[in-house]
Protein backbone atom coordinates (compact mmCIF):
# COMPACT_ATOMS: atom_id res chain seq x y z
CA UNK A 1 0.00 0.00 0.00
CA UNK A 2 2.85 2.31 0.92
CA UNK A 3 4.58 1.44 -2.37
CA UNK A 4 1.42 2.39 -4.27
CA UNK A 5 1.38 5.73 -2.46
CA UNK A 6 5.02 6.34 -3.39
CA UNK A 7 4.21 5.59 -7.05
CA UNK A 8 1.46 8.19 -6.94
CA UNK A 9 4.06 10.81 -6.01
CA UNK A 10 6.55 9.47 -8.50
CA UNK A 11 4.34 10.05 -11.55
CA UNK A 12 3.82 13.81 -11.01
CA UNK A 13 7.49 14.13 -10.07
CA UNK A 14 8.55 12.52 -13.34
CA UNK A 15 6.07 14.80 -15.11
CA UNK A 16 7.68 17.83 -13.47
CA UNK A 17 11.19 16.70 -14.45
CA UNK A 18 10.00 16.06 -18.00
CA UNK A 19 8.44 19.53 -18.03
CA UNK A 20 11.72 21.09 -16.87
CA UNK A 21 13.62 19.24 -19.60
CA UNK A 22 11.09 20.48 -22.16
CA UNK A 23 11.41 24.03 -20.90
CA UNK A 24 15.17 23.76 -21.19
CA UNK A 25 14.67 22.73 -24.84
CA UNK A 26 12.77 25.97 -25.42
CA UNK A 27 16.03 27.72 -26.24
CA UNK A 28 19.12 27.00 -28.25
CA UNK A 29 22.83 27.35 -27.61
CA UNK A 30 24.92 29.38 -30.04
CA UNK A 31 28.29 28.08 -31.10
CA UNK A 32 30.97 29.72 -33.20
CA UNK A 33 34.30 28.89 -34.71
CA UNK A 34 37.03 29.20 -32.07
CA UNK A 35 38.62 32.09 -34.00
CA UNK A 36 35.54 34.28 -33.58
CA UNK A 37 36.62 36.90 -31.06
CA UNK A 38 33.31 37.75 -29.43
CA UNK A 39 31.91 35.72 -26.56
CA UNK A 40 28.46 37.27 -26.41
CA UNK A 41 26.10 38.77 -28.95
CA UNK A 42 22.91 40.79 -28.87
CA UNK A 43 19.72 39.02 -29.97
CA UNK A 44 19.12 41.79 -32.51
CA UNK A 45 22.54 41.11 -34.07
CA UNK A 46 21.79 37.38 -34.19
CA UNK A 47 18.57 38.15 -36.03
CA UNK A 48 20.40 40.45 -38.44
CA UNK A 49 23.16 37.91 -39.13
CA UNK A 50 20.84 34.95 -39.65
CA UNK A 51 18.53 36.93 -41.94
CA UNK A 52 21.39 38.31 -44.02
CA UNK A 53 21.03 41.94 -42.99
CA UNK A 54 24.43 41.94 -41.32
CA UNK A 55 27.50 40.14 -42.53
CA UNK A 56 29.83 41.11 -39.69
CA UNK A 57 30.08 40.63 -35.94
CA UNK A 58 30.33 43.65 -33.66
CA UNK A 59 34.14 43.40 -33.77
CA UNK A 60 34.07 43.78 -37.57
CA UNK A 61 34.99 40.20 -38.50
CA UNK A 62 33.02 38.38 -41.19
CA UNK A 63 30.10 36.29 -39.94
CA UNK A 64 29.04 33.08 -41.66
CA UNK A 65 25.65 31.82 -40.44
CA UNK A 66 24.96 28.08 -40.42
CA UNK A 67 21.46 26.71 -39.90
CA UNK A 68 19.63 23.43 -39.50
CA UNK A 69 17.34 22.40 -42.36
CA UNK A 70 14.43 21.76 -40.03
CA UNK A 71 13.32 20.11 -36.80
CA UNK A 72 12.38 21.38 -33.34
CA UNK A 73 15.72 23.09 -32.60
CA UNK A 74 15.48 25.05 -35.85
CA UNK A 75 11.92 26.06 -35.01
CA UNK A 76 12.86 27.12 -31.48
CA UNK A 77 15.68 29.24 -32.90
CA UNK A 78 13.37 30.89 -35.43
CA UNK A 79 10.67 31.52 -32.86
CA UNK A 80 13.02 32.96 -30.22
CA UNK A 81 15.40 34.99 -32.37
CA UNK A 82 13.64 35.73 -35.68
CA UNK A 83 9.94 35.66 -34.73
CA UNK A 84 9.31 33.69 -37.90
CA UNK A 85 8.00 30.31 -38.98
CA UNK A 86 10.25 28.07 -41.10
CA UNK A 87 8.23 29.06 -44.20
CA UNK A 88 8.65 32.77 -43.53
CA UNK A 89 12.36 32.39 -42.84
CA UNK A 90 12.82 30.43 -46.06
CA UNK A 91 10.74 32.91 -48.06
CA UNK A 92 12.90 35.77 -46.82
CA UNK A 93 16.07 34.02 -47.98
CA UNK A 94 14.45 32.98 -51.24
CA UNK A 95 13.64 36.60 -51.93
CA UNK A 96 17.31 37.49 -51.50
CA UNK A 97 18.47 34.57 -53.66
CA UNK A 98 16.00 34.94 -56.51
CA UNK A 99 16.54 38.70 -56.75
CA UNK A 100 20.33 38.34 -56.83
CA UNK A 101 20.78 40.07 -53.47
CA UNK A 102 22.09 37.22 -51.38
CA UNK A 103 22.96 33.59 -51.04
CA UNK A 104 21.40 31.07 -48.69
CA UNK A 105 23.19 30.23 -45.44
CA UNK A 106 24.60 26.72 -45.27
CA UNK A 107 21.92 24.37 -43.98
CA UNK A 108 22.53 21.01 -42.33
CA UNK A 109 20.50 17.88 -41.70
CA UNK A 110 21.68 17.47 -38.10
CA UNK A 111 23.65 19.14 -35.33
CA UNK A 112 26.72 16.95 -35.78
CA UNK A 113 27.33 18.14 -39.36
CA UNK A 114 26.56 21.73 -38.39
CA UNK A 115 29.15 21.54 -35.60
CA UNK A 116 31.72 20.12 -38.03
CA UNK A 117 31.07 23.00 -40.44
CA UNK A 118 31.30 25.64 -37.71
CA UNK A 119 34.52 24.05 -36.45
CA UNK A 120 36.08 24.14 -39.91
CA UNK A 121 34.86 27.54 -41.11
CA UNK A 122 36.36 30.84 -39.90
CA UNK A 123 33.62 33.23 -38.78
CA UNK A 124 30.94 30.53 -38.68
CA UNK A 125 28.13 30.75 -36.15
CA UNK A 126 25.31 28.28 -35.61
CA UNK A 127 22.95 26.91 -32.99
CA UNK A 128 22.55 23.55 -31.31
CA UNK A 129 20.44 22.04 -28.55
CA UNK A 130 23.39 21.87 -26.10
CA UNK A 131 27.05 22.71 -26.04
CA UNK A 132 29.47 19.80 -26.03
CA UNK A 133 33.02 20.86 -25.20
CA UNK A 134 35.11 20.89 -28.36
CA UNK A 135 38.45 22.70 -28.81
CA UNK A 136 37.46 23.83 -32.29
CA UNK A 137 34.32 25.72 -31.29
CA UNK A 138 33.18 28.07 -28.54
CA UNK A 139 29.87 28.92 -26.97
CA UNK A 140 28.47 32.37 -27.66
CA UNK A 141 26.10 33.85 -25.12
CA UNK A 142 23.00 35.47 -26.55
CA UNK A 143 22.01 38.72 -24.82
CA UNK A 144 18.27 39.33 -24.79
CA UNK B 1 -10.37 25.01 -71.41
CA UNK B 2 -6.85 25.33 -72.76
CA UNK B 3 -4.79 22.25 -72.06
CA UNK B 4 -1.40 23.75 -72.65
CA UNK B 5 -0.08 22.63 -69.31
CA UNK B 6 3.48 22.90 -68.05
CA UNK B 7 5.98 24.10 -70.57
CA UNK B 8 8.27 21.20 -71.59
CA UNK B 9 11.39 22.86 -70.16
CA UNK B 10 9.73 23.39 -66.78
CA UNK B 11 8.38 19.86 -66.85
CA UNK B 12 11.88 18.58 -67.56
CA UNK B 13 13.21 20.57 -64.61
CA UNK B 14 10.58 19.12 -62.28
CA UNK B 15 11.12 15.59 -63.55
CA UNK B 16 14.83 15.82 -62.98
CA UNK B 17 14.18 16.47 -59.29
CA UNK B 18 11.55 13.77 -59.03
CA UNK B 19 14.11 11.40 -60.56
CA UNK B 20 16.76 12.45 -58.10
CA UNK B 21 14.31 11.52 -55.34
CA UNK B 22 15.46 14.39 -53.18
CA UNK B 23 14.33 17.96 -53.74
CA UNK B 24 16.98 20.14 -52.21
CA UNK B 25 19.19 23.02 -53.30
CA UNK B 26 22.26 21.65 -54.96
CA UNK B 27 25.63 22.69 -53.61
CA UNK B 28 28.67 21.94 -55.76
CA UNK B 29 31.74 23.05 -53.78
CA UNK B 30 30.38 26.45 -52.84
CA UNK B 31 28.21 26.92 -55.93
CA UNK B 32 24.54 27.21 -55.03
CA UNK B 33 21.82 26.20 -57.43
CA UNK B 34 18.23 27.19 -56.71
CA UNK B 35 15.07 27.26 -58.75
CA UNK B 36 11.32 27.42 -58.82
CA UNK B 37 8.46 26.47 -61.10
CA UNK B 38 4.78 27.33 -60.92
CA UNK B 39 1.68 26.36 -62.83
CA UNK B 40 -1.46 28.44 -62.59
CA UNK B 41 -5.11 28.30 -63.53
CA UNK B 42 -7.18 31.37 -64.37
CA UNK B 43 -10.95 31.24 -64.57
CA UNK B 44 -13.03 34.38 -65.06
CA UNK B 45 -16.58 35.48 -65.56
CA UNK B 46 -17.38 37.77 -68.51
CA UNK B 47 -13.97 38.98 -69.70
CA UNK B 48 -10.80 37.14 -70.65
CA UNK B 49 -7.95 38.21 -68.38
CA UNK B 50 -4.23 38.72 -69.01
CA UNK B 51 -4.41 37.60 -72.69
CA UNK B 52 -5.61 34.11 -71.67
CA UNK B 53 -8.95 32.53 -72.57
CA UNK B 54 -9.75 32.64 -68.86
CA UNK B 55 -13.54 32.74 -69.32
CA UNK B 56 -13.23 29.12 -70.45
CA UNK B 57 -10.56 28.37 -67.82
CA UNK B 58 -6.94 28.68 -68.83
CA UNK B 59 -3.79 26.85 -67.78
CA UNK B 60 -1.57 29.07 -69.91
CA UNK B 61 0.22 30.44 -66.87
CA UNK B 62 3.63 28.96 -66.21
CA UNK B 63 6.78 30.32 -64.63
CA UNK B 64 10.16 28.74 -64.10
CA UNK B 65 13.59 29.96 -63.08
CA UNK B 66 16.93 28.56 -62.13
CA UNK B 67 19.76 30.49 -60.47
CA UNK B 68 23.42 29.71 -59.98
CA UNK B 69 25.34 31.66 -57.34
CA UNK B 70 28.96 31.47 -56.27
CA UNK B 71 30.55 33.37 -53.41
CA UNK B 72 34.09 33.91 -54.62
CA UNK B 73 35.16 35.55 -51.37
CA UNK B 74 33.65 36.95 -48.18
CA UNK B 75 32.85 40.15 -50.09
CA UNK B 76 32.34 39.06 -53.69
CA UNK B 77 29.42 37.10 -55.07
CA UNK B 78 28.53 36.38 -58.70
CA UNK B 79 25.42 34.79 -60.09
CA UNK B 80 22.93 34.39 -62.89
CA UNK B 81 19.26 33.54 -63.03
CA UNK B 82 17.50 32.21 -66.11
CA UNK B 83 13.76 32.68 -66.31
CA UNK B 84 10.93 31.70 -68.63
CA UNK B 85 7.26 32.46 -68.45
CA UNK B 86 4.10 31.95 -70.42
CA UNK B 87 0.99 33.93 -69.60
CA UNK B 88 -1.62 33.61 -72.30
CA UNK B 89 -0.11 35.19 -75.39
CA UNK B 90 2.71 36.80 -73.40
CA UNK B 91 6.16 35.45 -72.76
CA UNK B 92 6.96 32.22 -74.56
CA UNK B 93 9.46 29.42 -74.71
CA UNK B 94 12.50 31.70 -74.81
CA UNK B 95 14.64 31.56 -71.71
CA UNK B 96 15.60 35.06 -70.57
CA UNK B 97 18.35 36.26 -68.29
CA UNK B 98 16.41 37.51 -65.29
CA UNK B 99 19.52 38.87 -63.62
CA UNK B 100 23.24 38.28 -63.96
CA UNK B 101 25.49 40.27 -61.72
CA UNK B 102 28.60 40.61 -59.66
CA UNK B 103 28.13 41.95 -56.15
CA UNK B 104 30.95 43.37 -54.04
CA UNK B 105 30.09 44.32 -50.47
CA UNK B 106 32.75 46.48 -48.84
CA UNK B 107 30.86 46.26 -45.56
CA UNK B 108 27.24 46.38 -44.41
CA UNK B 109 27.11 50.13 -45.10
CA UNK B 110 28.16 50.05 -48.75
CA UNK B 111 28.20 47.58 -51.61
CA UNK B 112 28.09 47.68 -55.40
CA UNK B 113 26.26 45.43 -57.81
CA UNK B 114 26.74 45.48 -61.59
CA UNK B 115 25.43 43.64 -64.63
CA UNK B 116 21.78 42.92 -65.23
CA UNK B 117 20.39 43.85 -61.84
CA UNK B 118 16.89 43.55 -60.41
CA UNK B 119 15.49 47.05 -59.88
CA UNK B 120 14.69 47.86 -56.27
CA UNK B 121 11.48 49.88 -56.24
CA UNK B 122 8.87 50.11 -53.49
CA UNK B 123 7.61 46.96 -51.78
CA UNK B 124 7.82 44.18 -54.37
CA UNK B 125 9.25 45.35 -57.69
CA UNK B 126 12.44 43.29 -57.62
CA UNK B 127 10.71 40.16 -56.32
CA UNK B 128 7.41 40.38 -58.22
CA UNK B 129 8.26 37.40 -60.44
CA UNK B 130 9.33 35.21 -57.50
CA UNK B 131 6.05 33.52 -56.75
CA UNK B 132 7.39 31.32 -53.95
CA UNK B 133 7.84 34.23 -51.54
CA UNK B 134 4.27 35.53 -51.72
CA UNK B 135 0.92 34.56 -50.31
CA UNK B 136 -0.69 36.12 -53.38
CA UNK B 137 -1.13 34.35 -56.72
CA UNK B 138 -1.29 37.74 -58.41
CA UNK B 139 0.17 40.86 -56.85
CA UNK B 140 -1.99 44.00 -57.05
CA UNK B 141 -2.37 44.63 -60.78
CA UNK B 142 -2.45 48.39 -60.17
CA UNK B 143 1.22 48.46 -59.10
CA UNK B 144 2.65 45.10 -60.19
CA UNK B 145 0.84 44.08 -63.38
CA UNK B 146 1.40 40.38 -64.09
CA UNK B 147 1.21 41.05 -67.83
CA UNK B 148 3.92 43.73 -67.66
CA UNK B 149 6.13 42.41 -64.90
CA UNK B 150 9.25 42.40 -67.04
CA UNK B 151 9.15 46.19 -67.36
CA UNK B 152 11.14 47.96 -64.63
CA UNK B 153 11.99 44.51 -63.29
CA UNK B 154 15.68 44.87 -63.99
CA UNK B 155 18.21 47.17 -65.58
CA UNK B 156 21.55 46.81 -67.29
CA UNK B 157 23.86 48.91 -65.18
CA UNK B 158 25.00 49.26 -61.61
CA UNK B 159 23.70 49.80 -58.10
CA UNK B 160 25.20 51.22 -54.95
CA UNK B 161 23.46 49.92 -51.86
CA UNK B 162 23.85 49.57 -48.14
CA UNK B 163 22.35 49.95 -44.72
CA UNK B 164 23.15 52.16 -41.74
CA UNK B 165 22.20 51.63 -38.14
CA UNK B 166 20.62 54.75 -36.70
CA UNK B 167 21.54 53.78 -33.18
CA UNK B 168 19.88 51.80 -30.45
CA UNK B 169 16.07 51.75 -30.77
CA UNK B 170 16.15 53.97 -33.88
CA UNK B 171 16.17 51.26 -36.52
CA UNK B 172 18.14 51.17 -39.77
CA UNK B 173 18.23 53.16 -42.96
CA UNK B 174 18.67 51.15 -46.17
CA UNK B 175 19.38 52.70 -49.54
CA UNK B 176 19.83 51.62 -53.16
CA UNK B 177 20.72 53.92 -56.06
CA UNK B 178 21.16 52.81 -59.66
CA UNK B 179 21.83 53.94 -63.21
CA UNK B 180 21.63 51.99 -66.45
CA UNK B 181 19.32 51.01 -69.26
CA UNK B 182 15.98 49.24 -69.18
CA UNK B 183 13.93 47.70 -71.98
CA UNK B 184 10.41 46.46 -72.39
CA UNK B 185 9.89 42.82 -73.29
CA UNK B 186 8.85 42.46 -76.95
CA UNK B 187 6.62 39.58 -75.79
CA UNK B 188 5.23 41.54 -72.83
CA UNK B 189 1.96 43.31 -72.17
CA UNK B 190 2.87 46.91 -73.02
CA UNK B 191 4.10 45.98 -76.48
CA UNK B 192 0.99 43.86 -77.01
CA UNK B 193 -1.23 46.78 -76.02
CA UNK B 194 0.52 49.02 -78.55
CA UNK B 195 0.28 46.25 -81.17
CA UNK B 196 -3.44 45.84 -80.43
CA UNK B 197 -3.81 49.55 -81.28
CA UNK B 198 -2.49 48.78 -84.77
CA UNK B 199 1.11 49.85 -84.16
CA UNK B 200 3.35 46.77 -84.10
CA UNK B 201 6.87 47.12 -82.71
CA UNK B 202 9.94 45.23 -83.78
CA UNK B 203 12.48 47.05 -81.60
CA UNK B 204 11.79 46.79 -77.89
CA UNK B 205 11.15 50.24 -76.42
CA UNK B 206 13.75 51.14 -73.85
CA UNK B 207 16.46 53.54 -72.87
CA UNK B 208 18.39 55.11 -70.05
CA UNK B 209 17.12 54.89 -66.52
CA UNK B 210 18.20 55.95 -63.05
CA UNK B 211 16.60 55.98 -59.66
CA UNK B 212 16.76 54.95 -56.06
CA UNK B 213 15.04 53.63 -53.00
CA UNK B 214 15.31 54.76 -49.39
CA UNK B 215 13.69 52.83 -46.57
CA UNK B 216 13.64 53.06 -42.81
CA UNK B 217 13.39 49.75 -41.00
CA UNK B 218 12.07 50.19 -37.50
CA UNK B 219 12.70 47.84 -34.61
CA UNK B 220 9.23 46.39 -34.33
CA UNK B 221 8.55 45.25 -37.88
CA UNK B 222 7.62 48.62 -39.35
CA UNK B 223 9.19 49.74 -42.63
CA UNK B 224 8.60 53.08 -44.33
CA UNK B 225 10.07 53.92 -47.72
CA UNK B 226 10.10 55.94 -50.87
CA UNK B 227 11.27 55.04 -54.38
CA UNK B 228 11.80 56.98 -57.56
CA UNK B 229 12.86 56.02 -61.07
CA UNK B 230 13.34 58.05 -64.24
CA UNK B 231 13.07 56.31 -67.59
CA UNK B 232 13.28 57.15 -71.30
CA UNK B 233 11.66 54.90 -73.90
CA UNK B 234 12.36 54.64 -77.62
CA UNK B 235 11.09 51.91 -79.88
CA UNK B 236 10.23 51.37 -83.50
CA UNK B 237 8.16 49.25 -85.84
CA UNK B 238 7.28 49.03 -89.52
CA UNK B 239 4.81 51.93 -89.24
CA UNK B 240 7.02 54.37 -87.31
CA UNK B 241 8.49 55.11 -83.91
CA UNK B 242 7.33 55.52 -80.35
CA UNK B 243 9.12 57.90 -78.01
CA UNK B 244 8.46 58.59 -74.36
CA UNK B 245 10.50 61.56 -73.03
CA UNK B 246 12.05 61.16 -69.56
CA UNK B 247 9.31 60.45 -67.07
CA UNK B 248 9.34 59.80 -63.36
CA UNK B 249 7.71 56.90 -61.55
CA UNK B 250 7.48 57.52 -57.82
CA UNK B 251 6.22 55.34 -55.03
CA UNK B 252 5.74 55.59 -51.29
CA UNK B 253 5.14 52.57 -49.14
CA UNK B 254 4.80 51.15 -45.65
CA UNK B 255 4.76 47.66 -44.29
CA UNK B 256 4.35 46.12 -40.89
CA UNK B 257 5.28 42.52 -40.19
CA UNK B 258 5.05 41.12 -36.72
CA UNK B 259 4.30 37.63 -35.51
CA UNK B 260 1.54 36.15 -37.60
CA UNK B 261 0.46 39.48 -39.12
CA UNK B 262 1.55 41.37 -42.21
CA UNK B 263 0.22 44.68 -43.50
CA UNK B 264 1.39 46.61 -46.55
CA UNK B 265 0.47 49.82 -48.31
CA UNK B 266 1.86 51.40 -51.45
CA UNK B 267 1.05 54.36 -53.68
CA UNK B 268 2.52 54.91 -57.16
CA UNK B 269 2.31 57.85 -59.54
CA UNK B 270 3.38 57.59 -63.20
CA UNK B 271 2.71 60.60 -65.45
CA UNK B 272 4.11 60.33 -69.00
CA UNK B 273 3.38 61.12 -72.63
CA UNK B 274 3.95 58.69 -75.50
CA UNK B 275 4.70 60.30 -78.87
CA UNK B 276 3.89 58.05 -81.81
CA UNK B 277 5.28 59.08 -85.19
CA UNK B 278 4.38 57.57 -88.52
CA UNK B 279 5.30 58.76 -92.01
CA UNK B 280 1.96 60.61 -92.14
CA UNK B 281 1.31 61.90 -88.64
CA UNK B 282 2.45 62.47 -85.09
CA UNK B 283 0.22 61.72 -82.12
CA UNK B 284 0.73 62.46 -78.43
CA UNK B 285 -0.87 60.09 -75.92
CA UNK B 286 -0.80 61.49 -72.37
CA UNK B 287 -1.07 59.21 -69.32
CA UNK B 288 -1.31 60.12 -65.66
CA UNK B 289 -1.69 56.92 -63.72
CA UNK B 290 -2.39 56.89 -60.01
CA UNK B 291 -2.48 53.61 -58.17
CA UNK B 292 -2.50 52.39 -54.59
CA UNK B 293 -3.16 49.23 -52.68
CA UNK B 294 -3.53 48.09 -49.11
CA UNK B 295 -3.07 44.50 -48.01
CA UNK B 296 -3.13 42.38 -44.89
CA UNK B 297 -2.46 38.75 -44.12
CA UNK B 298 -2.52 36.37 -41.18
CA UNK B 299 -0.64 33.13 -40.71
CA UNK B 300 -3.17 30.67 -39.31
CA UNK B 301 -0.65 27.88 -38.85
CA UNK B 302 2.80 26.89 -40.02
CA UNK B 303 1.31 25.70 -43.30
CA UNK B 304 -1.71 27.94 -43.83
CA UNK B 305 -1.81 31.67 -44.56
CA UNK B 306 -4.78 33.83 -45.51
CA UNK B 307 -5.04 37.45 -46.61
CA UNK B 308 -6.78 40.12 -48.59
CA UNK B 309 -5.94 43.26 -50.53
CA UNK B 310 -7.66 46.10 -52.30
CA UNK B 311 -6.02 47.70 -55.34
CA UNK B 312 -7.06 50.89 -57.10
CA UNK B 313 -5.85 52.31 -60.43
CA UNK B 314 -7.03 55.32 -62.40
CA UNK B 315 -5.65 57.19 -65.41
CA UNK B 316 -6.35 60.82 -64.63
CA UNK B 317 -5.31 62.00 -68.10
CA UNK B 318 -8.52 60.44 -69.44
CA UNK B 319 -12.17 60.52 -68.34
CA UNK B 320 -11.98 58.74 -64.98
CA UNK B 321 -15.61 57.61 -64.97
CA UNK B 322 -15.12 55.28 -67.92
CA UNK B 323 -14.33 51.65 -67.00
CA UNK B 324 -11.47 51.49 -69.53
CA UNK B 325 -9.62 54.14 -67.51
CA UNK B 326 -9.82 52.61 -64.06
CA UNK B 327 -9.50 49.30 -62.28
CA UNK B 328 -10.53 48.40 -58.76
CA UNK B 329 -10.06 44.96 -57.31
CA UNK B 330 -10.85 43.27 -54.02
CA UNK B 331 -8.92 40.07 -53.50
CA UNK B 332 -9.08 37.19 -51.03
CA UNK B 333 -6.20 34.78 -50.98
CA UNK B 334 -5.00 31.65 -49.25
CA UNK B 335 -1.79 29.65 -49.41
CA UNK B 336 -1.00 26.18 -48.14
CA UNK B 337 2.55 24.85 -47.84
CA UNK B 338 2.55 21.07 -48.17
CA UNK B 339 6.18 20.91 -47.14
CA UNK B 340 9.32 23.00 -47.51
CA UNK B 341 9.25 22.74 -51.28
CA UNK B 342 5.64 22.46 -52.53
CA UNK B 343 2.77 24.86 -52.04
CA UNK B 344 -0.66 25.69 -53.44
CA UNK B 345 -2.55 28.98 -53.66
CA UNK B 346 -6.16 29.91 -54.24
CA UNK B 347 -7.37 33.44 -54.87
CA UNK B 348 -10.58 35.27 -55.72
CA UNK B 349 -10.57 38.63 -57.50
CA UNK B 350 -13.62 40.84 -57.62
CA UNK B 351 -12.85 43.46 -60.27
CA UNK B 352 -14.55 46.60 -61.40
CA UNK B 353 -13.34 48.44 -64.48
CA UNK B 354 -11.07 47.05 -67.20
CA UNK B 355 -8.27 49.60 -67.31
CA UNK B 356 -5.66 46.95 -66.52
CA UNK B 357 -5.13 43.37 -67.61
CA UNK B 358 -7.85 43.14 -70.25
CA UNK B 359 -6.97 43.15 -73.95
CA UNK B 360 -9.21 43.89 -76.92
CA UNK B 361 -7.63 41.09 -78.96
CA UNK B 362 -8.77 38.45 -76.45
CA UNK B 363 -12.08 40.20 -75.79
CA UNK B 364 -13.32 40.96 -79.32
CA UNK B 365 -17.00 41.19 -78.29
CA UNK B 366 -16.55 44.25 -76.06
CA UNK B 367 -15.57 44.23 -72.39
CA UNK B 368 -17.93 44.07 -69.42
CA UNK B 369 -17.26 46.49 -66.52
CA UNK B 370 -17.25 43.76 -63.86
CA UNK B 371 -15.28 40.53 -63.72
CA UNK B 372 -14.73 37.89 -61.08
CA UNK B 373 -11.55 35.91 -61.41
CA UNK B 374 -10.41 32.72 -59.73
CA UNK B 375 -6.65 32.20 -59.69
CA UNK B 376 -5.12 28.94 -58.50
CA UNK B 377 -1.49 27.96 -58.45
CA UNK B 378 0.79 25.13 -57.50
CA UNK B 379 4.45 25.87 -57.02
CA UNK B 380 7.73 24.23 -56.27
CA UNK B 381 11.00 25.80 -55.17
CA UNK B 382 14.33 24.53 -53.98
Amino acid sequence: MKRMSQKRWLIPLLGLISCCVTLHAQDVVFIANKDVRISQIRAADLHAIFTGEKTRFADGTHAVPAILKGGPIHEVFLKNYCDETPSEFRAQWQKAVFTGQGSMPKAFDNEATLIEYVAATPGAIGYVSRFLPDDRIKEIRALR
Amino acid sequence: MEYRFLHPSVLLLLLSFVRSGKATAQDLSGIEIHGFATQGLLFSTHNNYLTTQSSSGSLQWTHGAISVIDSLSDNLRVGIQLHMYQLGQLGGPNVQVDWASGDYKFNDEIGIRAGKVKTVFALFNDSQDVDAVFLWSLLPECSYPADDETFFLSHLGGDVYGQFSLGAHRGKLAYDGYVGESYLDLNGGYVKQITDLGFPLTTAPGGKTYGGDLRWKGLHGLTLGTSMTVQVLDGSGPLGTVHVPPFQDSGEYAQFARGRWYFGFERDLVPFTAIIKTSQSTASLPFDTHSWFGMGSYRVSKRLQVGSYYGHYVDKALPTSLPENYSKELVFSTRYDFNTYFYAKLEDHFMHGYGLGFYTSTNPNSLQPNSNILAAKIGFSF
